[in-house]
């Protein structure tokens, strides 16, 4: 049986595990016209951001039954060549970065 | 968009919302950025940018073949749908919920979709001629920002030209994928047949590729350009051109 001092500890511990943490943010300077008052973080965590390791040929991939003709994609330009990212997946993510012939790239959505 | 600065590689997150759009912020530094245009709005990075943007555009598996049959594509542990099957383990994926200010749905952004108070409260004075949350084109150049509302397209039979800083440039309405798009021509005039855009030089945009006459596809050159909504052109570029007004 839990005591009255576990049963608080893991009460804490749940507020502790939940408590959204928000971006530290500096105390500007700003662009004109821009207002942080009107800035609404996210927790961090929220979304993550899509880190690219390995990309591999769309041809291949929609022979193998993995994207279909009529999948949604973000299409865009690295050193490497035209890169394609499954808009769903996107839709959470809204970040990808990779690297691609040693030049670093960002697509966002 | 380029995620290098002074040489150094800066690992950026999804931070909040502020004029309804999402925020890059990096976590090297805690910079706010904008994700449209990459330029710095709040932080010790203010004036930098993270350019340039470069075009990402909105097609689907068919017409990325066509435009290049090189292509690749990277693909997360997200769910995701194709072919009535389901992969991707982690959840998270696009839903029915989703996208309080984008309302993107598994068939593209819903053009009924009604902003959440979240979004609203981190709007600025807004551009009021157009409806918020109408669906268009924008597009940008060093000197012209315009914005093209799908139902102004849709007005010009969903192909015409339009002049952008001197040059020739086709707006249409891809058939397939549903999705405004500009590229700049070398012709006087457009028209939609079926599902191709007839130019008056004889080449075509088929399947989102720019064909010659013999069927020959050419090398394709895009303005900078945007598939979003009325609100989030017209917050990012204040006092754009509206096409048609």
């Amino acid at each position: 049986m839990l005591s009255r001092f576990s049963v608080g500890i893991i009460f804490a511990a749940a507020a502790l595990a939940q408590a959204p943490v928000m971006p530290e943010l500096p105390k500007g300077p700003a662009t004109p016209g821009f207002d942080i008052s009107r800035f609404a973080p996210t927790a961090v965590g929220t979304f993550e951001t899509f880190y690219v390791k390995e990309t591999y040929p769309l041809k291949k991939v929609l022979d193998e039954g993995k994207v279909s003709a009529d999948t949604r994609l973000l299409v865009f330009t690295t050193a490497a060549g035209k890169l394609a990212l499954i808009t769903d997946q996107m839709t959470y993510h809204h970040i990808a970065q990779g690297q691609a012939h040693n030049k670093d790239w960002m697509a966002t959505f | 968009m380029v995620p290098t600065i002074d040489g150094k590689l800066h690992h950026f997150t999804n931070a909040g919302l502020y004029n309804g759009l999402f925020t890059l912020y990096d976590a090297e530094t805690h910079t706010l950025w904008n994700h449209i245009t990459g330029e710095a709005e709040y932080g010790p990075l203010v004036g930098r940018t993270l350019g340039p943007p470069g075009n990402q555009l909105q097609m689907n598996v068919k017409q990325a073949l066509e435009q290049d049959p090189k292509t690749e594509i990277a693909i997360s542990d997200r769910v995701y749908f194709a072919g009535g099957k389901q992969f991707g383990t982690a959840s998270g994926g696009i839903g029915p919920g989703r996208g309080g200010g984008g309302g993107q749905t598994p068939g593209g952004p819903n053009p009924e979709s009604v902003m959440s108070d979240r979004f609203r409260g981190t709007l600025g004075k807004e551009d009021q001629r157009r409806p918020r949350m109408e669906l268009g084109l924008g597009v940008w150049t060093a000197t012209t920002r315009r914005y093209y509302p799908v139902a102004r397209i849709r007005e010009h039979s969903a192909a015409f030209l339009d002049r952008l800083d001197g040059r020739a440039v086709l707006i249409y309405i891809d058939p397939e994928s549903n999705t405004p798009a500009a590229l700049f021509v070398k012709s006087a005039s457009a028209k939609m047949q079926e599902k191709d855009v007839l130019l008056d030089n004889g080449s075509v945009v088929r399947s989102g590729a720019l064909l010659d006459r013999g069927g020959k596809r050419l090398a394709m050159d895009r303005p900078q350009q945007i598939f979003t909504r009325w609100y989030g052109f017209a917050l990012t570029f204040t006092g754009g051109e509206l096409f048609g007004q």
